[in-house]
């Protein structure tokens, strides 16, 4: 977002692919900064690839989930398996702050981009890697994505049912939870540079991310000898505390209660029936013990109305509740849309997509996206000729030699 | 440098790791309690099942490296504190609902006036500001909302959220990003800024752009418990459950040829399944009879084997297959061990020695890592308000006044 973004002027340099990577980067484009992704055709990002059929031709410019997690980045298509193409990516390292990598550990040491060689090479950059296990360690060469971060830090073993098998949450945790982390390491390392301090390598192991937001969970087990055992959607000691139906398809409202006020507020939004005023549920312990029977009360009343309208009915009343919103739903929530969560940009392939803010704003600095994912090697004129100051003929040759691809 | 940022943190348990986050990167922070205690935020379970909100283990893992005073910050009193604190602080975290402070007559612009330099980071289930501004949430509501629990649990069962409170955790690093961004832009500015957090929007950011995707299917996708699509992603073995995505694409080729090459070798792959033609391998248009003959062959070798015994070998043969891993076995992780990311914790009142996380990566120009243990209730008081030039005597009558 140009100027008035707390990082206008500051330069990134992104060797990644996937989300975990990418997402990092995004935040800092979103206040300002000039992030450079290097790609190539012959090696595309498997984000580019996602939406591919077998059997039909692909268009690595056609990919939603590629475009909504780039977007104001630059994208330059360099082959890195060629000689030509690492220099390239040298000359790129020395314009830059930042360099954020994440490849499988080893994989830039291997082209002499590893974090030690460009830190040699000039000492003053900010170098993250960003890898599943981290760059050190026996098992750092375990190949996965984000589904197997989310299993290895013991997301999975927590969400589900006590009498049904572990799943994951939605999504891959490690993927949408390292990058945040990998932001604001790059960040302090930033505010520490501003104040007189050198460069760095930063090395995030994403799984390991995962398992010091844990931390509750090792202490637990350390302490106790407790293994946290997944437990639905219930809390120790808050009843009810659950996910209950709404009328209509696959319609939900969670409901939690976590003291006696609340659960007589909603007793008094029900209209006080005879057994939510029975004494087994006066009191939280004994609802708790009771919570199969609760529930199942609970359910029978929530399912006659609409979630919409009974959020807004529980709310009243002073209950905390929330709709299950589909993702669909999201794009019409009034607070999203109150935050502009969404910036609606428009994509030479894909059309007009809603791109996504962070989770936080800056009074002071507004930050923002003015432009969609980058086609591949959009920006190739602008980062070979306006940054790295070569000449048409020589970007042309750079396209011969396939350097450029 | 990080350690000179004075963050005073005054957050319920949905901030307490934004906060510890901050302690061990180094800055100075001090959690602030009210008299006798955080008794929601020291919740059970407890240390050794003894029911004291000074073993609550929650707290005492998600409050490391912070100082601890206690404060009731509505009398007058204890505002007064409070804006003594705040002359002295870079950094303020917070949890309160959107208005209290406003109604203590702390709102922003005022505030900003008092204190120019002052950072302030508001964490709440919605944001300042906005029509669901007021709506009251816990972790299970914000999960709801954000759109995460619809694509989480079972197909015939309801939504379900992680058993831990995880929108916390996605919102604690975020929050710390956004403190840190604005303290750059007072290096230039030399004044402060709000940082509006909203747990709800930091959920949206689990579903990696899930929103965009989806946004011109015909109906939103729907949560397929162990299965994501039509792909079973989640597998019994003989003692828990590992991880294995059967899904197609070439970076998933090599990991599928190499557990059918395992199969082979155990003597357990079906002779159909000995040269399957991965390449091809398409779940979304694959015939639903093959698919169930798939799984059915995979899901034979792996119920027959421990999770161990299937980790092992996806490691040594590059297999994409994890253990769905217990609290227990994330301790014994070879690899986390190796790193030494366990880091022990004595606690000589309880006879305690136990292991935390010790921090949250490496960096060579960074010191992360866990720099004291949770406080105790009021623990630093009199360190905390001496330094602020408060007497003996003062202290003495704040206490007094329950405002301390």
């Amino acid at each position: 977002m140009g100027e008035s973004g707390v990082y206008a002027g500051l330069r990134i340099l992104e060797l990644g692919a996937g989300a975990a990577g990418p997402a990092a980067t995004r935040y800092f484009a979103e206040q300002g900064a000039t992030v450079i992704r290097v790609e190539s055709s012959v090696r595309p990002d498997f984000l580019r690839l996602l939406h591919a059929r077998p059997g039909e031709a692909v268009d690595l410019d056609a990919a939603p989930m590629f475009a909504l997690l780039n977007p104001d980045k630059w994208s330059v298509s360099i082959d890195l398996r060629k000689p030509a193409g690492v220099e390239l990516v040298l000359r790129l390292a020395d314009w830059a702050d930042v360099v954020a990598q994440n490849f499988a550990p080893g994989a830039m040491d291997k082209l002499g981009l590893g974090p030690a060689q460009l830190l040699a090479r000039k000492p003053a950059l900010i170098v993250v890697t960003s890898a599943l296990f981290g760059q050190t360690g026996p098992q750092r060469h375990y190949p996965g994505f984000g589904g197997q971060g989310s299993a290895i830090a013991g997301f999975n073993h927590l969400t589900g049912w006590p009498d049904r098998e572990s799943i994951g949450p939605y999504a891959t945790i490690t993927d949408s939870l390292s990058p945040r982390y990998v932001a604001l390491l790059i960040a302090a390392a930033l505010l520490e540079r501003s104040r007189g301090a050198g460069g760095q390598h930063i090395d995030v192991a994403q799984i390991e991310t995962g398992v010091y937001s844990l931390s509750e969970l090792v202490v637990r087990c350390s302490a106790n000898g407790e293994s946290v055992a997944r437990a639905g959607n219930r809390e120790e000691g808050a009843a009810p505390h659950g996910v209950y139906p709404c009328a209509g398809d696959d319609a939900w409202i969670a409901i939690a209660v976590a003291s006696d006020d609340e659960w007589q507020a909603l007793v008094a939004a029900m209209g006080a029936p005879t057994w939510a005023r029975e004494p087994r549920f006066a009191t939280a312990a004994g609802r708790v013990a009771h919570q199969d029977d609760l529930d199942a009360r609970l359910a029978a009343w929530t399912h006659k109305s609409g979630a919409y309208l009974l959020m807004a009915q529980l709310q009243e009343a002073g209950v905390p509740a929330g709709v299950v919103q589909h993702l669909n739903e999201l794009l019409q929530d009034p607070q999203l849309a109150h935050r502009r969560h969404f910036v609606p940009l428009d994509h030479a392939v894909l059309g007009v997509l809603p791109y996504e803010r962070s989770g936080f704003r800056l009074s002071a600095s507004p930050g923002g996206f003015d432009d969609s994912g980058p086609l591949l090697g959009e920006d190739n004129d602008k980062v070979l000729g306006e940054i790295l100051g070569l000449s048409p003929a020589e970007i042309e040759q750079l396209l011969v030699d396939d350097v450029i691809a | 440098m990080l350690s000179s940022i004075r963050t005073l943190d005054l957050c319920d348990e949905a901030g307490f790791l934004a906060g510890k986050i901050l302690g061990d990167l180094g800055a100075d922070v001090v959690k602030v309690e009210v008299p006798g205690g955080d008794l929601r935020g020291r919740r059970p379970p407890y240390l050794g099942g003894v029911p004291d909100p000074e073993r609550s283990l929650a707290w005492l893992a998600l409050n490391t490296s912070k100082r601890g005073v206690t404060l009731d910050p509505e009398p007058s009193a204890g505002r007064a504190v409070l804006q003594r604190l705040l002359d002295q602080t870079d950094v303020l975290l917070d949890t309160f609902a959107p208005g209290t402070l406003e109604a203590w007559g702390l709102g922003w612009d005022t505030m900003q006036r008092q204190y120019p330099r002052l950072v302030r980071c508001s964490i709440t289930p919605f944001g300042q500001t906005g029509p669901h501004s007021q709506l009251l949430a816990r972790d299970l509501v914000v999960v709801a909302m954000g759109g995460n629990a619809s694509m989480t649990g079972d197909s015939d069962r309801p939504p379900v959220r992680c058993t831990l409170p995880t929108s916390y955790y996605h919102a604690a690093p975020e929050a710390v990003l956004g403190v840190l961004m604005a303290l750059q832009a007072r290096e230039a500015s030399g004044r402060g800024q709000l940082v509006d957090v909203s747990l709800q929007e930091c959920q949206l950011g689990t579903l990696l752009g899930g929103p965009g995707i989806y946004q011109s299917s015909p109906q939103s996708p729907r949560r397929g418990g162990a299965r994501t699509g039509r792909t079973r992603e989640i597998w019994p073995t003989r003692d828990g459950h590992v991880s294995f995505g059967l899904r197609g694409g070439p970076a998933r080729v090599s990991g599928l040829r190499a557990l059918v090459a395992w199969m082979i070798e155990s003597d357990a792959a079906p002779a159909w399944l000995r040269d399957y033609d991965w390449e091809r391998f398409s779940p979304a248009t694959l015939d639903a009879a093959e698919l169930a003959r798939l799984e059915a062959a995979l899901g034979a070798f792996f119920v027959a084997k421990t999770m161990r015994e299937l980790y092992e070998g996806a490691l040594a043969r590059r297999i994409l297959l994890a253990p769905c891993n217990d609290a227990r076995e994330v301790l014994e992780h070879l690899q986390l061990r190796d790193r030494e990311l366990f880091t022990t914790i004595e606690y000589p009142e309880f006879g305690a020695a136990i292991e935390h996380p010790a921090f949250f990566a490496k960096a060579s120009g960074l010191s992360i890592g866990i720099r004291r243990r949770a406080p105790r209730i009021g623990e630093h008081n009199d360190e905390v308000y001496r330094a602020l030039g408060l007497e003996r005597e003062e202290i003495a009558k704040l206490v007094a006044e329950g405002v301390i």
